[in-house]
């Protein structure tokens, strides 16, 4: 056990730090342009990402010509720290980068790399991740959208719901039925979708907050023809994939919650004092002990997100991981109700797009999502109790 | 950084582990519950491991070991629910005679020949500000009067770091006295194997280890004695969490055993959660204290205030869970229920670490207690 980083993992942050200092966008071309979707790239974000690919910062784990500089796991997590603090997004298109290249790097054919996997490291196109149905939420492996072989083609047909940045993407990576006669997890398939294709319908679902920039959408498929070229790896070995693809997710967003948790803690910080300063002697030392429990978790979800990571770069197996999305989602919501409820009629004030600011009902709602998507927070109970804990299914 | 044990730490629990196994079974604990058996065969057997000397420098005869190992252990104690003097003698003695450079006393603990425990409390309050225990120089050396209270292992130690303040210059400072010196009145009715105790000092010869500007070696001692605690709470905390899902397990109701209810499940991984929780948060303040970093006030305050969070839970969801038989003193379960419950006691609850916290924060003004 130790509690700082190698000296040399170090010298790796500070020339990151550096890089970033000269390269990064500007606050005003962020503004001007804002991202409005996870994965809308506006013009801005296509030069970054382009910028951060060929200095080998973009995925520092991987060799160069895949936009990295072949850098350790201690290095990757420094750079991710300070990239998550810098108010600049690595990415505008995260599914795509985090979840989407990453699979088609592991299971995809050359020419699929060379046509979807490396546009979009270059910040040329984005991608969104179809897998969500009307009846396949937690229970994914109901998804009932239908892949039909026809010669050199395969005929789509079915709903994706919930489809994060389908309003924008170029191409969807889609999880659909290959074989309808098998138990439901064999029987599964991952196909690329360009968004063009005849017979693809978006219809984006807005949201509570900010409906006028949605990013969840419903996407209908009728009659949508694609090459079997497009089938990702094997046929039916889907699910198996699924599980990898949510491992990269799981790997890349640990960190974003911790680094998220701390600055929403430091804005609390900011704003507490004196808010807790106008209240009634009574009334600040109870408001004072919900601060401090927030702040006691924000240092829980680093030390629990921080051993995980450990136990990872060791070869071991890491539940921390599992936890990581339960407790992280649940402390940041509960870190907004409580600078919101704290704060008073002022947390009803609007703010614009994209600054999330605690103490205001925005915040509130916004982060709300967390405990819903991408595996609810039910559901990671059960996963725990099931996988990690031993429990029989029921 | 690395927040994990290393390979060493590891391999040194899972000894610990493996000795109270079969040093410290239940039955044992069972034992001194029931006033059949006591702690001396157990004590004997950690002596001769060396443990009490697993902090201890080197040049006293110690294994020269930092406090992260120090926390494994009195976390394998919590987890043993061990009787005895142990837990106090590594977490709190040793950390004093550690802080005042007390060789030949230090050389005593390494060598099995004294166990001793810090004498600080007062009232609930385990504050260095409100201590009025006093301490005088007559002509027959120096004097110990007043009275101290919930100290750890107080029945069962041979000596006592008393804090007190001086009547002359009412500095506060730091003074040995032997148990046979004081009166010792046993308190610790629900939880006897820790041979909690208050201790009356009646003008009690005491030998001085440091007469003034003591506060800030205390504060870095109680940082100590505090995550031990904490760690020792955790231990107990995922013994019951252990029992509890064994239970789930192997308990058939409507058919089918009640760990598959989602009810159930939910409750267990939250359980869980929070047993992972307490566990990073103490070692994070373990390794804070052994690097001597800055943090290591924060994070014991931090790491103990979610011990209390997590022996709350625990001991409310285990016993609820086990259903009647949890109930009963046959099971072995109430153990570490009043061990865990037991800790939240001592070093300050997790109530005392909060507003401490909020108070270093400046949330609400500072707390002199």
């Amino acid at each position: 056990m130790k509690l700082r980083f190698e000296a040399s993992v170090e010298e790796f942050r500070q020339e990151f730090l550096h890089w970033l200092a000269d390269n990064r966008p500007t606050a005003e071309e962020m503004a001007a342009d804002p991202a409005v979707s996870s994965a809308h790239c506006p013009d801005w974000a296509k030069r970054w990402t382009k910028r951060l690919f060929d200095a080998g910062w973009l995925v520092p784990g991987w060799p160069p010509e895949r936009g990295g500089r072949n850098a350790g796991a201690h290095e990757t997590l420094v750079y991710l720290e300070e990239m998550s603090r810098s108010g600049v997004p690595r990415t505008t298109n995260p599914q795509g980068l985090g979840i989407i290249v990453p699979s088609l790097l592991d299971y995809g054919t050359p020419d699929q790399i060379k046509r979807y996997a490396m546009p979009l490291l270059h910040g040329e196109i984005t991608a969104c991740l179809g897998m969500s149905e009307p009846d396949a939420g937690s229970d994914l492996a109901n998804l009932k959208t239908r892949a039909v072989r026809d010669g050199d083609t395969f005929v789509l047909n079915g709903q994706k719901v919930w489809t994060s940045g389908a309003n924008y993407a170029d191409f969807c990576f889609l999880f659909c039925r290959t074989d309808p006669d098998v138990p439901k997890h064999k029987g599964i398939s991952i196909i690329l979708l360009p968004m063009d294709t005849p017979g693809v319908t978006v219809r984006p679902l807005n949201e509570i907050v900010h409906p006028q920039h949605p990013d969840l959408n419903e996407v209908f498929l009728t009659d949508v023809v694609v090459p079997a070229a497009n089938l990702v790896g094997k046929l039916n070995d889907g699910w198996a994939m699924a599980n990898g693809s949510l491992a990269h997710e799981r790997g890349m967003v640990w960190l974003m919650s911790v680094i998220d948790m701390e600055m929403g803690m430091q804005q609390m910080l900011e704003l507490a004092p004196s808010i807790l300063e106008a209240l009634p002697e009574q009334e600040r030392a109870v408001a004072a002990d919900d601060v401090v429990r927030c702040y006691i978790e924000s240092h829980a979800v680093r030390c629990l997100g921080y051993r995980g990571f450990a136990r990872l770069v060791k070869g071991g197996s890491a539940p921390e991981q599992a936890l990581m999305k339960l407790f992280a989602s649940a402390s940041r919501q509960r870190l907004a109700r409580v600078a919101a409820e704290m704060r008073g009629p002022d947390a009803l004030e609007s703010k614009p797009q994209r600054s999330r600011r605690i103490g205001t009902l925005e915040d509130y709602f916004g982060i709300f999502g967390s405990t819903i998507s991408a595996g609810s927070s039910e559901i990671q109970r059960n996963i725990i109790a099931e996988r990690v804990l031993g429990l029989p299914r029921g | 950084m690395d927040l994990e044990l290393s390979d060493d730490q590891q391999m040194l629990r899972d000894n610990i582990r493996t000795v109270l196994t079969g040093a410290c079974p239940p039955s044992l604990v069972r034992a001194v519950h029931e006033g059949t058996s006591d702690y001396a065969e157990l004590w004997r057997q950690v002596v001769d491991l060396g443990w009490p000397a697993l902090g201890i420098r080197e040049e006293a005869g110690g294994v020269g070991l930092g406090f992260v190992e120090v926390a494994l252990l009195a976390e394998e104690l919590g987890r043993a629910a061990a009787p005895g003097p142990l837990l106090a003698t590594i977490s709190q003695f040793v950390p004093v005679l550690e802080e005042f450079d007390c060789i030949d006393l230090l050389a005593e603990v390494a060598e099995g020949r004294r166990s001793g425990s810090l004498a600080v409390a007062e009232g609930s309050s385990w504050g260095l500000h409100s201590i009025s225990t006093i301490a005088e120089v007559t002509a027959d050396g120096t004097r110990i009067t007043g009275r101290k209270d919930a100290v750890l292992a107080g029945s069962q130690v041979d000596s006592f770091a008393v804090v007190a303040r001086d009547r002359t210059s009412g500095q506060l400072g730091v003074y040995l006295v032997e148990r046979s010196a004081a009166t010792v009145i046993p308190t610790g009715v629900l939880e006897p194997t820790l041979g909690l105790a208050d201790v009356v000092f009646d003008a009690a010869p005491a030998v001085v280890i440091a007469a003034a500007d003591v506060e800030e070696a205390l504060e870095r001692v109680l940082q100590q004695a505090t995550t031990a605690m904490t760690l020792h709470i955790v231990g107990a905390c995922r013994r019951v969490f252990e029992l509890t899902l064994d239970y789930a397990k192997i308990r058939v109701q409507y058919d089918r055993v009640i760990g598959s209810f989602q009810a159930l499940k939910h409750r267990f991984a939250d359980m869980y959660l929070m047993v992972e929780k307490a566990n990073a948060l103490g070692y994070f303040a373990a390794v804070a204290i052994a690097e001597d970093d800055p943090r290591r006030a924060e994070a014991s305050h931090m790491a103990k205030a979610t011990a209390g969070e997590c022996q709350r839970l625990l001991v409310e969801d285990g016993l609820q869970l086990h259903g009647g038989i949890g109930y009963t003193w046959e099971n072995d379960l109430h153990f570490w229920l009043k061990r865990a419950k037991a800790g939240e006691l001592l070093c300050g609850s997790s109530l005392h670490h909060r507003s401490q916290l909020a108070a270093a924060l400046g949330l609400i003004s500072e707390v002199n207690v």
